[in-house]
């Protein structure tokens, strides 16, 4: 399938290692990637606390794009960014004030917004478009045996749940129903929907981090060999702060943090250096080594 | 008749250790789980303590946690947690001190409604008319149409996480209230109102919508809160921390479509707060994580025509809302 790819942010700057592995494992799927250079960042939650309207409408053009393109998917790897297209999308539908005002200005940049394209995460598009988890199955190499995975999901790919439509909001169960068909254990554990603490990472700093600490002390807890996100938010608050994290709650967590589609990666057998795992600050070498037990066939 | 396996956590006051009692009833998949848990009473342990009174979503008594979801029990089936878990395990309310078993002590919840001043203030020099009653326009109503629906049955302030990680955080339902009186078109504290909470509270909500899902009513803290940032930025510019970074992100994008962290630290934090974090940044660096300057988008003209055209101050408090989700369980 050929999907309009919206990497967001992070994933173009500071978390570069997730637009690898999405690269590495779409061509794997068969997913076609078409990019945009002229897509803009989805406002992360924060341009909406400021002006609703101009982060509609910011999305109302993201969206456009694809349309335009004769697109009917948008595919984001990050749960922040699936939430505010998706709330675009929403609220495109519903709001008929913010509607008219983004579609003026739309209009005067040369767009006009359909509402055919829909936001998907690769996560949804696995479930919703491939088929389900059991279609991976063709695709493992490298079954992670042994290995136990805590699924963090990410808020925005949940919550508010009439306007995202996907899997239980506080139950789900999607990413473990995909671990358990790539051979590893899903852990669970209540923090996996929990909130990481990176919204509030620069307002108090320590309580985010205490926040970010308690999920990943209660993965380990459960037993958890690592961590995986479909929200490059949540690894910059599990993986980049886990040290403060650590010191929040009083313990040294050596955790890794895998981004979903590292994981998924693993799992088809690519090497974890070429899936960026050594550009995260949370050591992975642990993880590898354990990896590295299970032999790939060639 | 299904024979469902309940685990239920039994406390014998507060800072005493909770052990999970085991039960199995006999009950039809659709029989609420205060139906089960009072059978647990009458038949199997009259020792058992839980709070409860309407049996219908109404009287706002009966929140606990069920297989870790906060939830009013009275108007919550057996059935689909059996379904999903196995066994249906019922915790107290969390972020509040037990009294006992499944009883909580809300007094942490109640202090937080009482510090919003939950009550109209009126203007002495524009007393309400005596002589007929106070109108507002149905757009006026629009704005308030779903917090007044609370039943403080406190489902919210159990699921929320920056409530158990930060004490000074006011909480869902408090700020729910807050935003009910600030929209409130008879209301004259409106600005000092929205200056209590600016500082800090109002920026410790982490968005992550648990309590959206907990609420019985539909209230929707979470986007009420987000309702009253708006308006405080409006009102009162971005004088802190949390506004400013809002302020910042918005002003971020503007520049080349596509986040400069970088900068937005370096004007979030200021100079002091980002030397801080330079240690994180050569740590980062080490990794190969580059924390260079994306190049601006293709386009990023039309994202600036987006942002002259709809850069300007939203009409906040008098327009129409869609409609909700619709309210959950019986009542209103």
């Amino acid at each position: 399938m050929k999907v309009a790819y919206y990497p967001g942010c992070v994933a173009q700057e500071s978390g570069k290692e997730l637009d690898i592995a999405t690269r590495a494992v779409a061509k794997i799927l068969g997913i076609e990637l078409v990019d945009f250079p002229n897509f803009s960042c989805c406002g992360s939650g924060f341009i909406d606390e400021a002006n609703q309207t101009l982060n509609v409408a910011l999305n109302g053009r993201n969206l456009a794009i694809a349309e335009k393109a004769s697109m009917d998917v948008v595919m984001t790897v990050c749960s922040t960014c699936q939430g505010m297209l998706a709330h675009a999308k929403h609220t495109l539908a519903k709001d008929p004030v913010v509607r008219k005002r983004s579609d003026e200005t739309l209009t005067k940049i040369g767009y006009r917004y359909q509402g055919t394209a829909t936001p998907k995460h690769l996560m949804q598009i696995i479930v919703e478009n491939l088929g389900g988890a059991e279609k991976l199955r063709p695709y493992v190499k490298r079954p992670l045996t042994g290995v136990k995975v805590a699924a963090f999901y990410g808020c925005h790919i949940l919550r508010p749940h009439d306007i995202m439509e996907f899997d239980d909001p506080e139950d789900p169960h999607y990413f473990e129903d995909i671990i358990r068909v790539i051979g590893a254990e899903p852990v669970y554990y209540r923090g996996r929907v929990m909130c990481c603490g990176f919204p509030i990472q620069f307002v108090k700093p320590a309580t985010a981090e205490r926040i970010a600490g308690k999920q990943i002390q209660e993965a380990k807890r459960h037993g958890a060999d690592t961590m995986a996100t479909p929200c490059p938010l949540c690894h910059i608050s599990l993986d980049n702060y886990q040290k403060e994290a650590g010191r929040a709650v009083g313990e040294e967590l050596d955790m890794p943090v895998l981004h979903f589609p590292q994981l998924l990666g693993l799992a088809f057998g690519l090497d974890p250096k070429d899936l960026g795992l050594p550009r995260h600050l949370a050591d992975t070498t642990g993880l590898v080594e354990k990896l590295s037990r299970v032999a790939v066939p060639a | 008749m299904v024979a469902i396996p309940f685990e239920v956590s039994r406390s014998a006051g507060p800072g005493q250790k909770p052990r999970f009692d085991k039960f199995t009833v006999n009950v039809s998949e659709e029989t609420p789980i205060l139906t089960a848990l009072l059978q647990i009473r009458s038949e199997l342990d009259p020792s058992l303590g839980l709070r409860y009174s309407c049996r219908q979503a109404i009287c706002g008594s009966c929140a606990m946690r069920v297989n870790g979801k906060s939830r009013l029990v009275c108007s919550t089936p057996v059935g689909p947690e059996f379904r999903a878990h196995g066994k249906v395990v019922i915790e107290p309310m969390a972020n509040q001190p037990v009294v006992k078993d499944l009883i909580t002590d809300m007094t942490p919840f109640w202090d937080r409604y009482r510090r919003v001043h939950p009550h109209l203030i009126l203007d002495p020099a524009h007393p309400l008319p005596k002589d007929k009653e106070s109108s507002m326009t149905p757009e006026q109503f629009d704005q308030f149409k779903e917090t007044p629906r609370c039943i403080a049955c406190g489902a919210c302030y159990s699921a929320c996480p920056a409530l158990g990680s930060d004490d000074e955080f006011l909480g869902p339902m408090a700020l729910a209230k807050m935003y009910r009186f600030v929209v409130d078109p008879r209301d004259s504290a409106y600005r000092q109102r929205l200056a209590t909470i600016q500082n800090q509270s109002l920026w410790l909500c982490l968005r992550c919508n648990m309590c959206v899902e907990a609420c019985p009513k539909d209230v929707r803290p979470a986007e009420r809160i987000v309702d009253l940032k708006r308006l405080a930025i409006q009102e009162l510019g971005a004088p802190e921390q949390g506004s400013r970074h809002a302020e910042k992100f918005m002003t971020n994008i503007e520049d080349g479509g596509v986040l400069n962290e970088m900068k937005l630290a370096r004007e979030t934090l200021g100079i002091f707060g980002t030397l801080k974090q330079i240690p994180k940044g050569i740590q980062m660096m080490r990794h190969g994580r580059s924390l260079k300057k994306h190049p601006p988008i293709q386009g990023v003209q039309e994202v600036k025509v987006i942002y002259s055209e709809l850069n300007k101050p939203e009409d906040l408090m008098h327009r129409p809302r869609p409609a909700g989700k619709g309210v959950k369980g019986g009542g209103q």
